[in-house]
């Protein structure tokens, strides 16, 4: 069964939903199983301080997005860069082997919106 | 049936997963394989790992017997008049490619489908009209998720020239009544290939009885090894075609500027074959034979109609009762992803499909997401089916 963190953050979702106001915007999709993440964030000096995320997927992909908004928010972005697969399967207390693609997913949307942000910026 | 009296044959419900035991239920996918099987395909590799028809010595002589004794066992086993009319290729996929390709579509030809083909058998027509301008034409599926010969009748015209058909759909498990749709298309003088993956290994599919001109399945669905399967093709058809490969075993002899070409079927057998897979799936055709095609079909339905009763108040099963949909129960669940289905049979080691099976245009077609799939196949049992129903009750009421 999923832990009950992962039952938890699919129940009561963190900053879901779209950021009208975002600063960086990343999508990624895994054509495989059909998931689609977007990630929104909102910067100031350098630090997260909000963020949105849009996922069509499952119980597993959502708690994903949710756990990794939380975790980010307050965060400069070279925090933000560093968190890894492991520390986002760590923070829901544990995926299934199955679902640990989900984290790869998410990370992957995150980095774009980094990106989008920084490119935006120059 | 008594499953019981097989499963002692398959290594990995012996042994289980890693030392668990595994209710194995994605058959419509990949089947296992009997230790039967796995001996045939080593025999080659540890007795006479050599090429057939064109080395001159006993190992090149043995591989030649057992690869044509293979050709011939398949024969049988789809109801072929002449060994020459049974293709070795990869896979159905590979086997609709070779139709595609080598039955000469022009400019302007058209190829109908249906609305329910695995992608095998439209990606392969979209790219032809792109490539060669033919036209790919949809005929829809009516009540129960088959295709009526009346559509049929109708969707036909002078431009069409070749109907190509799901025979059971991956799907839902719904058979499409192809005697009646190829007695349409002979009426006509159209040629119809019918894609055979998921009827050839569970019911009495042959092909002078039903009529077709061309049939395609694979040996990984049927107990065989992945990366053989075979192409039934009518022998005029086949002599008159052009081979979709071509290199060594396809012609008869070669200059600097020519070729003549061999006769069906080494004519589309290209290159060095795949002997251990053609002899691998003889020993599984012959292995479906021993259990009778008739006997596991109303085995599954006797699983099928198990699970429905199972999870009918909890599951929205896609197409109709359990007496036509053979051994697949596709099914979604309001308010819980397929994949998360999938994910909490898993960690029961209960492995099924989610997703949209290959079929992503019916889904999109009707905004689905997907579905999540249990196929059976001879070696599953009622135990089984009964451990499936009860954990998805599970599933249900932790996402309830």
């Amino acid at each position: 069964m999923y832990s009950e963190k992962v039952m938890d953050h699919f129940r009561n979702p963190r900053n879901q939903g779209k950021l009208e106001d975002a600063d960086g915007v990343g999508t990624a999709g895994n054509p495989i199983c059909g998931d689609v993440m977007r990630f929104y964030i909102k910067v100031r000096n350098g630090k997260i301080i909000k963020t949105g995320w849009e996922t069509f997927g499952c119980a597993a992909a959502i708690a994903t997005s949710s756990a990794l908004s939380e975790m980010i928010t307050g965060k400069s972005l070279e925090e933000a860069r560093k968190v890894t697969r492991e520390a986002i399967a760590e923070y829901l207390g544990g995926l299934p082997p199955i679902k640990k693609h989900c984290t790869s997913l998410a990370l992957e949307a995150l980095k774009k919106a980094i990106k989008n942000y920084e490119e935006a910026g120059k | 049936m008594n499953p019981e009296k097989y499963r002692k044959d398959f290594p990995l419900l012996v042994r289980g997963f890693e030392g668990k035991p595994v209710v194995y239920f994605d058959n419509a996918c990949v089947t296992l394989k009997p230790r039967q099987v796995i001996e045939a395909m080593n025999r080659y590799y540890e007795e006479f790992p050599a090429c057939h028809g064109r080395s001159y010595h006993k190992l090149g002589m043995k591989v030649t017997e057992e690869y044509e004794k293979a050709r011939e066992t398949l024969k049988k086993f789809v109801g072929a008049k002449r060994s020459g009319e049974i293709i070795f290729l990869r896979n159905t996929t590979e086997a609709i490619n070779l139709v595609a390709n080598s039955i000469g579509l022009k400019k302007g030809d058209v190829v109908l489908t249906s609305d329910k083909e695995h992608n095998s058998n439209l990606v392969p027509w979209l790219f032809l009209e792109k490539k060669a301008g033919i036209k790919h034409e949809v005929v829809k599926t009516g009540e129960e998720g088959i295709l009526e010969p009346e559509a049929l009748q109708e969707a036909i015209n002078r431009k069409v020239k070749l109907v190509s058909l799901v025979h059971t759909s991956n799907l839902d498990g719904t058979t499409f009544p192809i005697k009646e749709l190829a007695a349409v298309c002979r009426d006509h003088g159209i040629p119809i290939l019918v894609d055979g993956a998921q009827s050839v290994p569970h019911k009495e599919v042959k092909v002078d009885r039903l009529g077709v001109d061309f049939l395609a399945f694979s040996g990984h669905k049927m107990l065989g090894p992945s990366g053989i399967g075979c192409l039934y093709g009518r022998y005029e058809l086949l002599e008159r075609m052009e081979p979709f490969l071509t290199g060594g075993d396809t012609v008869e002899d070669t200059t600097y500027t020519s070729c003549r070409l061999s006769k069906p079927p080494e004519k589309f057998e290209a290159g060095l074959q795949n002997y251990a897979g053609a002899i691998g799936l003889a020993e599984a055709a012959r292995y479906v034979e021993r259990v009778g095609r008739e006997n596991i079909e109303k085995h599954e339905v006797k699983l099928n109609r198990l699970i429905t009763e199972g999870i009918s108040g909890i599951a929205e099963i896609l197409g109709p009762g359990p007496e036509k949909r053979g051994g697949i129960v596709s099914f979604t669940v309001p308010g819980i992803h397929p994949h998360d289905i999938s994910a909490f049979m898993d960690m029961h080691n209960i492995f099924i499909r989610s997703g949209a099976h290959c079929v992503h245009s019916w889904f999109n077609a009707r905004g689905l997401e997907g579905s999540a799939r249990a196929s059976l196949y001879l070696y599953n049992t009622k135990e089984e089916a009964e451990k499936f129903v009860e954990v998805l009750k599970k599933t249900v009421e932790t996402f309830g």
